[in-house]
């Protein structure tokens, strides 16, 4: 028993009327309303989130995940199915790649050199190399003197039928499906 | 110290218009051919007759009938081979070949019209050959009427590494003068 009832009873009353209180308060104010005055923006802008990245430790939460278990689950046949390979390859620019080589170095590097020279090397497809590359010297020579007398640029002129140099623009012309003599 | 190939003259040209001296080196290399196959061909008929018939085949007797074989040859010789790969013995020599105006392989059509329209060319001091000098798209009276024209098809690229290829198999004797 109480030592004083009295204020036992009161003490529960003034409980009771508290809660009621409570609730007719809570049911009066309209939540959306507040919410909606309320400037989050603001709000996110004065939490200093290095601060709270910095308590974060990453090490820590690494350390717990079990990677294995992880990598266990990942069905890599599934997601090599899904990839669109020739889309892939369809991107590269294999041209530009060619055109990067240093077929220089490669040669040198290399046992290539000492094949190709085995296998198609012959006194007759250097003469004709030296003889074409004379030819096309001396066709530059006198197209070279023509544009200069008739006093046209030489870049206003056509290279080639637009389908065999169009496409040339730096990898070079496109090769010839019949036209590729030396060999 | 290497001295670079001839060919870097030639790189990445495949596909240009051909120029001059190429075409008519390649002409002249084809007249040299048509000549020399016709020569043996009337060689080989006379040896054939007088194993035969026991007589001697003089063509100067049957200069008309020598003509007449001579122009078919000639129409045959250019004609077939510019049907099938575009391009003549001395045409293949010298990494050249005929094509469309608009750069597709030339057609039995074509090939047939260029050849008949050749001789008109050559006739009058070659005037109708002055196209390939002096024309932007170095194209004859032939070229035009057959709607061809004759571009490089030298693959001066793979020359380039043939050369680069013997010069990895020579002892180098001389080498590059070291720097300071």
């Amino acid at each position: 028993m109480s030592p004083n009832p009295i204020a036992d009873r009161l003490e529960s009353m003034a409980q009771a009327i508290a809660e009621r209180v409570v609730h007719l308060v809570m049911d009066a104010i309209d939540l959306d309303a507040v919410l909606d005055g309320v400037d989050i923006d603001r709000i996110i802008q004065r939490v200093d989130i290095d601060a709270l990245i910095n308590r974060v430790d990453v090490d820590a939460i690494i350390d717990r995940v079990d990677v294995d278990k992880i990598i266990e689950r990942v069905d890599v046949d599934k997601i090599i199915e899904r990839v669109d390979v020739n889309s892939i390859v369809g991107r590269v620019d294999v041209d530009h790649i060619v055109g990067e080589l240093d077929i220089d170095a490669l040669m040198e590097q290399t046992e290539l050199g000492s094949i190709i020279a085995r296998s198609t090397t012959g006194v007759v497809s250097e003469v004709l190399d030296v003889i074409r590359a004379q030819g096309v010297g001396l066709d530059d020579f006198f197209a070279r003197w023509t544009n200069r007398l008739l006093r046209r640029k030489e870049s206003e002129l056509p290279l080639g039928p637009p389908s065999l140099v169009g496409i040339t623009s730096a990898a070079g012309p496109a090769p010839l499906s019949q036209g590729t003599v030396a060999s | 110290m290497t001295v670079p190939p001839p060919v870097e003259l030639a790189m990445g040209r495949q596909g240009h218009y051909a120029g001059v001296v190429s075409r008519l080196a390649a002409f002249g290399l084809d007249i040299l051919a048509l000549w020399g196959i016709y020569t043996l061909g009337v060689a080989g008929l006379s040896f054939a007759v007088q194993l035969l018939t026991d007589r001697t085949l003089h063509v100067d007797d049957h200069q008309l009938v020598a003509l007449t074989a001579l122009v078919v040859w000639s129409f045959v010789y250019f004609a077939y081979q510019w049907t099938l790969g575009g391009r003549t013995i001395g045409m293949a020599l010298l990494g050249i070949q005929v094509r469309s105006a608009d750069g597709t392989p030339v057609g039995v059509r074509s090939a047939v019209i260029r050849t008949l329209t050749l001789p008109l060319s050559l006739v009058f001091f070659f005037i109708g050959c002055l196209g390939i000098l002096i024309g932007r798209e170095r194209r004859g009276w032939h070229d035009h009427f057959a709607r061809t024209c004759v571009v490089y098809s030298w693959d001066a690229r793979a020359a380039r590494l043939r050369w680069l290829a013997k010069q990895d198999l020579k002892p180098r004797t001389v080498e590059e003068p070291a720097a300071g």
